[in-house]
């Protein structure tokens, strides 16, 4: 043992001496916190939650209670109010078929929120089954699936939509508004689930292989309850957040297929419907509030969306905010 | 590296012959009269329809008619549109506007993405970043024809510094504003990915390193943070090159440009569906094989994918 000089002496306190108070502090019965739970607790003291909050409650108080923000008919038309300026109750005017601007976009909500928000359910849920299948049981499933994924994958969405709605109206011309909705939302979901699969499969594939896994095997799990309560529960978090963003991207590409003419059938209200007729008077310059109100309140509701979607990833992955 | 390229190529087979499978059977499933629906629904004589049913093997069964489609798409036999003109006659005499405008598009979004983006990137957090953040999620959330109508009414009308519309004469200068306009949509995603990946190459050990060598810091962002952050970049402008041309139905058909998504629009608008399916047919053919070349390119540039 080399000998000590003076200074090089070492103390060590006895143990009762030093109590570690931060390791004493845990309580170590304490039930561990989910996180969805330590999510919720920095989602709350996020501005850009609750900014999406407000707007995302605003557009739904306006879809349930549109009688709330306009006394007027959004489908009644008189030409005899044909491009009518402002008036009271009626702030933005008339179109040219006569029909009120305001009320329109108040009722347009519905169609379009419908649509957006059917579409994420219907692509979330397809791209979570198939992409659990393929990630957890791999092999000749796995690439059954990915290739199938690959193939509607390489059909650009609004191309595919384009082929997929021309037939469809061939197939059924009149339908009403939930036949509408439902033929756009089976368009857009058909072609935008495999984005979904591919982040499903990602995270299962991570996640199949921790050490939790292999821990509740241990102690006994089936395949089927480590892929249900285990796997799928914690590969969720980023195709929620991908979802709430593909919800806003859904809307933008109905009104985009209303352009066209191959969105909601014009009967119906919708912001795509009151954009797509209102390209003639922008054209030429005049009566602008036909377009910019129905695109205010369209820019108004994807930006909810889109940063809902932004707050919660920033809340499920910390790491990412403090690099 | 010709293993990764016969590889690469061999997966592209399937995905073709899905593509074409699913737009077939799409096809297939549309009611009534095949032969009235190629005619443009004109009553059509006994020897012209005997004539159709033979060119297009409507009495043979179905997997031979799909292999048919197939033929026909990869000899760009796609039939002709209502009017009688070959839908190929069609796509030669507008496709090459369309390209002009993709590239200057794809150009544009390059630029000005990876630009902004990595100035971004480089001050994480800081007000630069911040208000590119907020441009970027404005542009995400406004329909491309409503930026359009918006772009032409006040460039074009209003200001006057470009010609509204572009019609039969196109030039390039005519072509910068629905360009940009067609980079928009794009533009946001390229710039957020362009961010995030120098921001997390910043703190990358190579860099560290390249940085504790004495390296300048000019030289560090471009030799070391950038060429490592554009490999994601590159490829998500590749996967883009879809909804380029998506848009550039919409682009086309605003400012008038006598483009191929412009033929597709007045097909759509007219419900000539066989002449609509010919044009995505060859716009999905095109994307496949940009696709296709851009993983190559990619293999070339980076050798962790042909070693991988």
């Amino acid at each position: 043992m080399p000998e000590t000089r003076p200074g090089q002496e070492r103390f060590v306190a006895p143990v009762d001496q030093t109590p570690l108070r931060a390791i004493d502090a845990v309580d170590v019965d304490a039930v561990p916190e989910s996180q969805w739970k330590e999510a919720w607790k920095r989602l709350r003291v996020s501005p850009l939650f609750w900014l999406s909050v407000v707007i995302i409650t605003f557009i739904a108080v306006m879809i349930f209670f549109p009688t709330l923000f306009t006394s007027s008919d959004p489908s009644r038309g008189s030409l005899d109010n044909s491009f009518e300026p402002p008036s009271e109750g009626h702030p933005f005017g008339y179109t040219q078929q006569g029909y009120d601007v305001w009320a329109r976009t108040v009722y347009g909500a519905r169609a379009s929120v419908a649509v957006g928000v059917l579409s994420a359910i219907m692509t979330a849920v397809l791209g979570m089954i198939t992409g659990a299948i393929a990630g957890f049981y791999g092999g000749i499933v796995d690439t059954l699936i990915s290739r199938v994924s690959d193939i509607f994958f390489s059909i650009p969405l609004l191309l595919a939509c384009i082929v997929v709605i021309s037939v469809i109206n061939n197939m059924w011309p009149n339908r009403g508004f939930w036949g509408a909705v439902a033929v756009v939302v089976v368009a857009l979901s058909l072609f935008a689930w495999p984005q979904i699969t591919r982040q499903m499969r990602g995270a299962v594939l991570e996640i199949k292989n921790l050490e939790f896994v292999d821990a509740a095997t241990a102690i006994g799990a089936t395949r089927m309850t480590n892929l249900r309560r285990h796997i799928v529960p914690n590969a969720l978090a980023p195709v929620i957040v991908a979802s709430t963003i593909s919800l806003g991207v859904f809307i933008v590409a109905e009104t985009s297929l209303s352009f066209l003419g191959l969105g909601l059938p014009s009967n119906v209200a919708s912001w795509g419907n009151d954009l797509s007729a209102a390209q003639n008077q922008v054209r030429s310059g005049q009566h602008l509030q036909l377009m910019y109100v129905p695109a205010a309140a369209l820019a108004l509701t994807v930006l909810g969306f889109i940063l809902l979607g932004e707050a919660v990833r920033e809340a499920l992955d910390p790491k990412a905010r403090k690099k | 590296m010709w293993w990764y390229v016969v590889k690469r190529l061999l997966q592209t087979i399937p995905v073709f012959l899905g593509a074409t499978l699913i737009i077939f059977v799409l096809l297939k499933i549309r009611p009534g009269d095949p032969i009235l629906n190629l005619a443009g629904n004109k009553p059509v004589s006994q020897e012209v329809r005997d004539a159709l049913a033979a060119q297009y093997h409507i009495d043979d069964p179905l997997w031979q008619q799909w292999l048919f489609f197939v033929k026909h798409a990869i000899t760009l036999d796609f039939g002709n549109t209502f009017a009688g003109q070959p839908v190929i006659e069609l796509i030669k005499q507008t496709f090459p506007v369309t390209v002009v405008l993709a590239v200057m598009a794809l150009a544009f979004d390059g630029i000005l993405g990876i630009g902004l983006g990595t100035i971004a990137g480089l001050r994480r957090n800081g007000w630069f970043d911040s208000s590119m953040l907020v441009l970027s999620l404005l542009l995400l959330s406004i329909p491309i024809f409503v930026l359009g109508f918006v772009a032409q009414l006040a460039f074009g009308v209003k200001l006057g510094w470009t010609s509204p519309t572009v019609g039969g004469d196109w030039n390039v200068g005519k072509l910068i504003l629905p360009a940009i306009v067609l980079a928009v949509a794009n533009f946001a995603y390229t710039l957020r990915l362009c961010r995030t990946s120098v921001a997390e190459n910043l703190s990358a050990d190579h860099v560290r390193t390249a940085r504790a060598k004495g390296l300048s810091g000019r030289k560090v962002v471009v030799n070391h943070v950038l060429r490592n952050s554009l490999v994601p970049v590159i490829t998500y402008m590749g996967i883009n090159l879809g909804s380029l041309m998506a848009g550039a139905i919409i682009t086309e058909t605003i400012f008038n440009i006598p483009g191929i998504g412009n033929a597709a629009f007045t097909a759509i608008f007219k419900g000539e569906t066989s002449t609509i399916v010919a044009i995505v047919t060859f716009m999905v053919m095109v994307y496949v094989l940009m696709s296709l070349l851009v993983d190559l390119l990619y293999a070339v540039l980076d050798p962790r994918i042909r070693y991988a």
